[in-house]
């Protein structure tokens, strides 16, 4: 059982990432019925843009960026955790732009323009940053590994779940507990209805989609220590964030985080066993759920089922 | 919008105009290609991919159901022609069977999963199975190669009567295989065309009421995904040939999109031949704008995400509406073609 213990707390905040990663999808899903396949690229951009902000060739050879390269690398990552993101959340806002004609139309036509995007959105990163694998940064403090019961655990995976619980917790209360959650679950409910309440529902879309894409940002921040920076690196998250969100039940948020920490479980699990197979256990998983149940765990009707 | 639907009633006639173009642009192609500055193997590939993308448009544009991991189906076909080569014997029409098999199967399989399923579900599921295959491929070292494949897989010749066409000439096999996609296209315009056909569109445009007309639609779901797998492994075989080897990266879920992409922008959602434009398109793109940047794809995503946000009626449903703004144009039957 013991040897146990670490693939457990690797499978839990594999899932917690992964429920971090799935967070901005579902809140897309959720209000706006658009599956956003460009969501794994976003998380790359906002990866990227971090990378950037970390290093000082964004200022040139100037006096700032002498000043900025003497700063402490912590300073630096929080710094960057919080511009990487914003710029994603820009990213994405130029994205719902784009994916206005397709409104009222079959959801197939929002996963195209997506899934065309998220191939512009990779060529742009291999042209900005080039081919190669980048590694972000990080600050000491949580960087290494540390002795617990007898256990080697990873800082950066620790730090890193926790962030995702307090990022699940702080969307979640403010779609539930403030009065701009409700104008937006209100808009996901019955469009019509916000709008003659005098809500300007494309400016509500536009902000919900550039959040929705800075959540992907931060997820991309904070996973890419741990799976590595590369222009393709979208692909590998939006398939995850995709099933998880299918699994947990489109349009249900506990939903999605259950679906993620059982994904992560999963995998983790049979990463004891035979890790090779260990990224198809999700799939297996999620053709096995949804094999017996069309809509998910949680999941009620919607409209992408027509 | 003109859908697939708007059919003419003589439509289901075996040779029509735009057949004969086709035929007379595969017969003399070896000819021209070099001419434009092409070369005779891009023939073979898109041949085959126009194999691909009619079978696959079979599900995609005139059932409505929109498959993201159709590559699985051409990679099992690949490989089976390659296993075939390496195992059981060097035969041509043996490999292209047991490809046609090997997909068929996985496709039957696969489709009792997903036929139940609609809309993004449905694209879910197969997205989910697509990448099932792939991985599998790339796991399965003993069978498969792993990430490097099947390599040397041979180009049997072709047996007619006593003498038998060596396929190693890429001249001779681009006839070989302009040959089937006539036979191909021909099937699949019988196909659209029958009753069978007229039930698939029928699911496309209200699956509910369809199913209360009294067709057991998962049936005829299942049975379009596992016709038009059969056709990908066709094409898998084909292309285990022109390659001579069989990996797993045709699989992965870039590839699948890929031909997503191409069957629509060709036009495949309102033309029976927009598949045929759309694999020309990204081919000529390929190697031209391939050749004159390295960022090729980014204007090629960049000209997808603009025809789906204006014109997601694709390039022949451009040339339809070209067509019908004709005096006295012809497009009722335009769309019908």
């Amino acid at each position: 059982m013991t040897q146990l213990v670490p693939h457990l707390f690797n499978g839990l905040t594999l899932g917690l990432l992964f429920a971090l990663i799935a967070l901005g999808f579902t809140l897309i899903v959720g209000v706006m019925e658009v599956i956003n396949l460009a969501h794994g690229s976003l998380f790359a951009l906002g990866a990227y843009f971090a990378y950037s902000v970390l290093g000082s060739g964004w200022a040139g050879e100037t006096a700032l960026a002498a000043w900025w390269a003497g700063l402490p690398i912590a300073a630096r990552y929080t710094v960057a955790l919080v511009i990487g993101p914003l710029l994603a959340g820009l990213a994405g806002m130029v994205l719902e732009v784009c994916l206005r004609p397709t409104y009222g139309k079959a959801p197939l036509y929002g996963l195209l323009l997506t899934f065309g995007a998220a191939l512009v959105i990779e060529e742009l990163i291999r042209l900005g940053w080039g081919t190669g694998e980048r590694n972000l940064a990080l600050p000491q403090s949580i960087n290494g590994a540390m002795f617990l019961g007898g256990l080697i655990f990873s800082k950066y995976k620790i730090f890193a779940a926790g962030f995702a619980v307090l990022a699940i917790l702080g969307v979640w209360v403010f779609l539930e507990k403030t009065p701009y959650g409700a104008i937006i679950k209100a808009g996901a409910h019955d469009s019509e209805m916000v709008r003659a309440l005098g809500y300007d529902l494309s400016r509500l879309r536009l902000l919900v989609f550039g959040f929705g894409a800075a959540l992907a940002g931060l997820a991309g921040v904070v996973m890419v220590p741990i799976w590595g920076l590369r222009p393709h690196v979208g692909i590998d998250v939006v398939i995850p964030a995709f099933l998880i969100i299918v699994l947990g039940g489109v349009g249900s948020f506990w939903g999605s985080v259950v679906a993620a920490i059982l994904v992560g479980l999963a995998v983790g699990l049979t990463g004891a066993y035979a890790s090779a197979w260990s990224m198809m256990s999700m799939y297996v998983l999620l053709i096995a759920v949804v094999g017996f149940r069309a809509r998910g765990l949680f999941g009620r009707k919607s409209a992408l089922e027509a | 919008m003109t859908t697939l639907s708007d059919i003419s009633p003589r439509s289901g006639a075996w040779l029509t105009p735009q057949k004969l173009l086709l035929a007379a642009i595969l017969l003399t192609a070896p000819y021209w290609l070099p001419a434009i500055g092409l070369y005779q193997y891009i023939g073979v590939e898109m041949v085959i991919w126009i194999v691909y993308a009619m079978g696959f448009n079979i599900l995609f544009g005139y059932t409505g159901l929109h498959s993201f991991g159709h590559g699985a189906y051409l990679g099992v076909g690949a490989y089976a022609f390659g296993l075939f080569q390496h195992h059981v014997a060097v035969s041509l029409w043996g490999g292209l069977g047991a490809a046609v098999a090997a997909a068929a199967l996985a496709g039957a399989l696969v489709g009792l999963f997903v036929s139940h399923r609609r809309g993004i579900y449905y694209a879910l599921m197969t997205i989910a199975f697509g990448q099932v295959f792939w991985f599998s491929a790339i796991k399965l070292h003993g069978l498969t190669g792993g990430e490097d494949g099947l390599l040397n897989i041979p180009r049997p010749g072709l047996r007619l009567g006593l003498a038998t066409v060596d396929l190693n000439d890429n001249v001779a096999f681009f006839y070989f295989a302009a040959a089937i996609l006539l036979v191909v296209v021909i099937g699949i315009w019988r196909l659209v065309h029958s009753p069978f056909g007229r039930v698939l569109q029928a699911i496309r445009q209200n699956e509910t009421r369809a199913a209360f007309v009294g067709y057991e639609v998962w049936r005829f779901k299942w049975a379009a995904f596992v016709v038009s797998a059969m056709i990908a492994g066709l094409a898998g075989g084909m292309f285990a040939m022109a390659q001579e080897s069989a990996y797993p990266d045709v699989m992965s879920l870039h590839q699948s999109g890929l031909i997503v992409m191409m069957v629509l922008v060709g036009g495949g959602l309102v033309s029976f031949w927009g598949p045929v434009l759309g694999v020309v398109l990204y081919f000529v793109a390929r190697d031209v704008l391939g050749g004159l940047t390295e960022t090729w794809l980014l204007w090629y995503g960049l000209m997808f995400v603009a025809m789906v946000m204006f014109r997601p009626e694709g390039l022949a449903g451009i040339l339809a509406s070209l067509r019908g703004a004709v005096p006295g144009g012809r497009r009722r039957e335009i769309a019908a073609e």
